[in-house]
């Protein structure tokens, strides 16, 4: 017996599971305790016992019987009905409210822990059915219109290798769950039925999984806020376009400051969805009051995506054009130097490991992000080499505090002699990076211009606590977060003739740090908005510094 | 010849022959030559052959729409205001143009198209009121940004705007030029001796629009008015050669404008009041509409997705109970 | 009122106090590149500033262009400050307290400034014109030269976004419509008063002054300059005193100074 769920107490959340057995909605009772396995939601309702993504948990019903009768009995009334349906009516609806994120993995069921009970008002045949090994002969696909078949092909080809009806409903749990992931269906049903027609076997079934496309041209209208800026933006996005799920999507956005374009063409490999190309071509327009400048940049850029075992790596390629100009006609000369056009042809790696169970308030997890640029070997102006990383990690403590360390650091190497370029260089300082200094306001500087740095690192420790907002949990006050930080971090330009010594040296010596309190606010799962209250310390002359409440928004946080 | 000359400009008022700098400087240059023009005072651009005005359509029914082929015709035609000046004189009225072309004509587009109170409460007033219904409501607006994009190749400046660092800058260079003109001008009744000259045609088509217009911001106004010399220049020019105009402004100006300005408001107040309605009403069922289908849509989704939920799992309840 | 224009006085008696500084720098596209319209000011401006006498420092840069605040070239960057285009530059010597036009009376610097217009208003529109909106040129001239610090896509899409741009402006001046015949004709009739401004006098007014430096800059450059064909250069060449004034200043700022 698998003894993982017969400890710990019983707390109630709200999240919402559907049973892949008899897709009866059912709360999650056992978070807790599958937390503690392994964070992830149950996949069935109390009586079906859990299933666990990758974790190998699979309860029978008779072993959670004991402690959970009560609650079985009376959250899911409907599972008595499971057991004769496949037979009654001849299909199981399988079906998810919300879908599991898919890393391509088989759930590693093994069968030999699939122990099946059989039901206190027993049916022969479902018996028969079910502890027998049933063969998978037909799965049909309906409701295609444009999408190509064989592209569903690679999808769905795992539901054959069922062998027992458990085992069928699974994969075609899973198959279900590929196929939402592609993004060109609005639903997906599946029906499990047995075999009708001449050449049927006793113990075959048929696997209908009933879609409905999404439209041929979807549009959106919606209302961003990104670093210190706001925007509207309009999209126009044709998903599935040639039928093996493109997308080519159009964006354009008239912001506060201004407007900019982008088009997207979107193709994953057949039967290997996170091996992906995307193809770019647009228009963005910058304006950076801490260094006087106004960038546009017109660029063409593809991506290539692939895991490589738990990590994933970007390779990128991007040409782009850059208009430099001055913001204001006081803007120093040292920015006006740089002003101008010029071409960058870039090559870069990013190599991501992301294990954190949320991007804006992680509770535990890491998060490794490394990328090195190589430009001006494949033509343009600009030829340097850069490499930045990107350390992230979490730590529960008591009573839900979290501990979250991170770091920065990068270095901007210029190539064959030619000075780097304001817009290539690193910034530090502002609400979300080294707080308590201005926007990216650290570091050299001309007539108050800043001019960015060749190298930088910034360290920062946070404490966050849900305390004062812990009577809102499981509603509103999972927004919001209370944190103490501490940050520190250089900023600077190297003379490449000194070495590696001196470097470290001038990187180390008059360190920025900052420490101080605040409220984190969650923006939808991608920004953050803080209210800090930071004491800025060892400010260096020409820094700009925000000495006490600081507020901002950001995408990328220290 | 069988047909005269045609000259197609735009309407006068302020008590001047044209509101527009370039039919004024036609119409004075035709005037100073003694040339016999049919004019056509008219306030809709696409009646005129050109599509803009000031347009020229000679006897051979060609069509000039730019002041100086108009005036070379017209010197072509034997009416030559220059033909008294030296070559000297010829060479100076040559220079004093260029000089007006780049240091006046910006600053007047600005004061007269970009200014936001200016346009908004004279020129594009006086536009609006005086074209024809559906031409109305769209064509100043044009204008104006045909002549924001004019002066920004102008100034070279891709993305200038109204402001105060603009006005200040443009302000400097006409005033500068004022003072360059009044200082040439001196005690003289035209630029070169006593008879006018295109020079002449040429200043007076600028000045007197700034003299005569009422606008909110009068900055170069002001300054116009104390250089006495050019000041006279202008009125002079308006009662020698355009006494008819001048005295219709004088007249119209003084008593009856406040009058006629009330008789005027009143229609085009409850055509305005008529109009904000229609708009409103029209905006408010745009909205319900709008909002109406996105909610149909918004039902119909929810009729997509969740009943089948229930059903599915009202029917298992069944079949459970049963 | 007055309080403010004693603080203007108080301004320009300070700065004027403050001498011209030895580290002055002129800054100009690199050579050939936008070789017509921005060679003749920088021979202007230089002229200029030697007229004046004040040392200036050149220097190349290929996005001189950008890096001028009107956009104009070439400009200069005297301490903290960056002045571009010759009437601001005039001005701005003025108040350090080098003027050449000190010495004319108010209807001749009334004259001077017009025909310092003259010049800008159709040498340099003409120029450009010839420059951009005449195809052979253009082709065969312009455009490379335009591109060259520039890499490979970039130098043609500039190329391209200049002419398009200069066109505009044609079009706004109202020159859109002419033929390089027409602008030819323009070029000589410009000409044609200056060389009856000029007489025979050794300069526009009794001594040299900015407008002197303006028009040595544009005609020695079309003089200097080689085009698809020769009609500009024979239309300038036709009027002596002109060539006689190009020559004589030529030998007075340049050669004596560069030897």
């Amino acid at each position: 017996m698998n003894t993982t769920l017969s400890l710990g107490s019983v707390q109630t959340c709200f999240k919402k599971v559907v049973c892949l057995f008899c897709s009866c909605l059912t709360s999650c009772c056992r978070c807790q305790t599958l937390r503690r396995a392994r964070e992830r939601s149950t996949l069935s309702c109390d009586c079906h016992g859990v299933l666990h993504e990758g974790g190998l948990v699979v309860v029978t019903l008779a072993t959670v019987r004991a402690p959970f009768s009560r609650r079985a009995e009376s959250r899911t009334t409907c599972h008595k009905g499971l057991k004769r349906r496949p037979v009654a009516m001849g299909a199981v609806h399988a079906k998810s409210m919300d879908p599991l994120p898919m890393h391509g993995k088989d759930l590693g069921v093994n069968p030999d822990d699939l122990m099946e009970h059989p039901e206190p008002e027993p049916d022969a045949k479902q018996e028969i059915l079910e502890n027998k090994d049933v063969v998978v002969q037909h799965v049909n696909i309906q409701g295609l219109g444009r999408t190509k078949e064989d592209l569903l092909g690679y999808e769905i080809s795992d539901v054959f290798n069922a062998k027992n009806l458990i085992d069928v409903m699974k994969k075609a749990h899973i198959a279900r769950q590929r196929l939402l992931r592609l993004g060109i269906f609005k639903e997906v049903e599946v029906l499990i039925d047995t075999s009708e027609g001449a050449d049927a076997l006793p113990n075959g079934l048929d696997v209908t999984f009933e879609v409905n496309e999404i439209k041929r041209l979807t549009g959106s209208y919606n209302t961003m806020v990104g670093n210190n800026e706001g925007s509207m933006v309009l999209g126009l996005k044709l998903p599935n376009m040639i039928g093996r799920a493109e997308k080519l999507t159009f964006q354009f956005s008239y912001g506060t400051k201004e407007t900019s374009y982008g088009l997207s063409f979107f193709k994953p490999q057949p039967g290997y969805f996170e091996r992906n190309l995307t193809l770019n071509m647009y228009k963005v327009t910058g304006q950076f009051p801490w260094s006087s400048l106004k960038e546009t940049d017109r660029g063409v850029s593809a991506e290539f995506n692939f895991p490589v075992g738990p990590t994933g790596h970007m390779l990128k390629w991007e040409g782009v054009w850059r208009e430099l100009g001055c913001l204001a006609r006081s803007a120093s000369f040292a920015v006006r130097e740089e002003s101008g056009h010029s071409l960058k042809s870039a090559l870069s790696h990013t190599m991501s490991i992301d294990s954190r169970n949320s991007a804006i308030f992680p509770s535990s997890g890491a998060l490794l992000r490394i990328n090195q640029e190589l430009a001006g070997f494949t033509g343009g102006d600009a030829s340097f080499f850069k490499e930045d990383f990107e350390l992230q990690l979490n730590r529960r403590l008591f009573w839900d505090s979290v501990l979250s360390a991170s770091l920065w650091g990068g270095m901007l190497f210029p190539i064959e002699g030619k000075p780097s370029c304001i817009a290539d260089r690193f910034y530090l300082g502002g609400p979300t990076s080294v707080r308590g200094f201005g926007m990216y306001s650290i570091g050299p500087q001309s007539e108050g211009d800043y001019l960015g740095g060749e190298a930088y690192w910034a360290g920062g420790l946070h404490l966050y606590t849900p305390l004062p907002f812990r009577p809102g949990r499981g509603g509103f006050g999972d927004l919001f977060r209370t944190h103490f930080f501490l940050n520190a971090g250089n900023l600077c330009n190297l003379n490449y003739g000194e070495g590696p010594r001196a470097h470290l040296q001038k990187l180390a010596e008059c360190i920025r740090w900052s420490y101080g309190a605040g409220i984190v606010l969650r923006l939808g799962n991608i920004a953050r908005l803080e209210l800090n209250y930071c004491i800025p310390m060892g400010v260096q002359s020409g820094d700009r510094i925000c000495d006490g409440v600081q507020f901002g928004a950001g995408i990328r946080f220290l | 010849m069988a047909a005269p000359d045609e000259l197609f400009c735009w309407e006068g008022d302020w008590g001047l022959p044209s509101v527009s700098t370039d039919c004024l400087v036609v119409l004075a240059y035709a005037q100073f030559a003694g040339a016999p023009l049919k004019v056509r005072k008219i306030c809709n651009p696409w009646r005129s052959p050109s599509g803009s005005l000031p347009a020229f359509r000679t006897s051979q029914k060609e069509t000039l729409s730019r002041t100086s082929d108009i005036i070379i015709h017209l010197r072509k035609q034997k009416f030559n205001a220059d033909y008294d000046l030296s070559a000297k004189e010829g060479a100076d009225s040559l220079a004093f143009i260029s000089l007006m072309d780049e240091k006046l004509k910006p600053a007047l587009i600005y004061t007269f198209w970009i200014e936001p109170k200016n346009y908004v409460d004279v020129t594009r007033r006086w536009f609006a009121e005086h074209m024809p219904f559906p031409l109305n409501f769209f064509l100043p607006g044009r204008m104006q940004s045909q002549q924001l994009e004019k002066l920004r190749l102008l100034q070279g400046d891709e993305r200038l705007e109204a402001g105060e660092e603009l006005e200040k800058e443009l302000y400097r260079d006409a005033t500068e030029c004022l003072n360059l003109l009044s200082q040439r001008l001196g005690s003289q009744k035209f630029f070169f001796g006593d008879s006018p000259s295109s020079l002449d045609a040429y200043v007076f088509g600028h000045l007197a629009p700034i003299l005569r217009c009422k606008l909110p911001n009068g900055k170069l106004q002001q300054h116009l008015k104390s250089l006495d010399n050019l000041a006279n220049f202008c009125s002079n020019i308006l009662l020698l050669y355009f006494p008819r105009d001048g005295r219709d402004g004088c007249s119209q100006k003084s008593p009856p404008q406040p009058d006629a300005g009330d008789f005027d408001n009143v229609p085009s107040k409850r055509r305005k009041q008529l109009l904000s309605a229609v708009v409103a009403l029209g905006a408010m069922l745009g909205y319900a509409l709008l909002t109406g289908i996105v909610s149909i849509q918004h039902v119909q989704q929810e009729a997509l997705e969740e009943p089948p939920d229930l059903e599915d799992m009202g029917s298992h309840e069944e079949e459970g109970d049963g | 009122m007055i309080r403010v224009n004693e603080r203007v006085l108080l301004c320009l008696s300070l700065t004027a106090a403050e001498p011209w500084p030895e580290n002055a720098t002129l800054y100009q596209p690199l050579k050939g590149e936008g070789f017509f319209s921005s060679s003749c000011s920088l021979y202007h401006l230089q002229t200029y500033l030697r007229m004046c006498g004040l040392p200036v420092q050149v220097v190349c840069r290929p996005n001189a262009e950008y890096m001028s605040p009107s956009g104009k070239i070439p400009f200069i960057h005297v301490g903290n400050q960056v002045v571009s285009e010759l009437g601001p530059i005039v001005q701005f010597s003025k108040a350090k307290g080098h003027s050449l036009s000190d010495g004319l009376d108010d209807v001749q610097r009334a004259e001077m400034k017009a025909y310092m217009e003259l010049v800008n208003n159709m040498l340099l529109t003409a120029e450009l014109f010839i420059q951009w909106c005449d195809e052979t040129t253009v082709s065969q001239i312009t455009r490379h030269r335009y591109g060259t610090p520039y890499s490979w896509p970039l130098n043609l899409i500039l190329a391209y976004q200049k002419q398009w741009e200069v066109r505009r402006k044609m079009n706004a001046v109202g020159w859109g419509g002419k033929t390089v015949d027409q602008v030819y004709e323009d070029v000589s009739q410009c000409c044609q008063a200056l060389s009856q401004r000029l007489g025979t006098q050794p300069y526009f007014f009794k001594i040299p002054t900015e407008l002197d430096a303006l028009v040595f800059g544009h005609l020695f450059t079309i003089l200097t300059t080689q085009l698809t064909n020769t009609e500009l250069l024979e239309r300038v060449r036709s009027y002596s005193n002109l060539l006689s004034f190009c020559r004589r200043i030529e030998q007075t700022y340049f050669e004596s100074k560069d030897s």
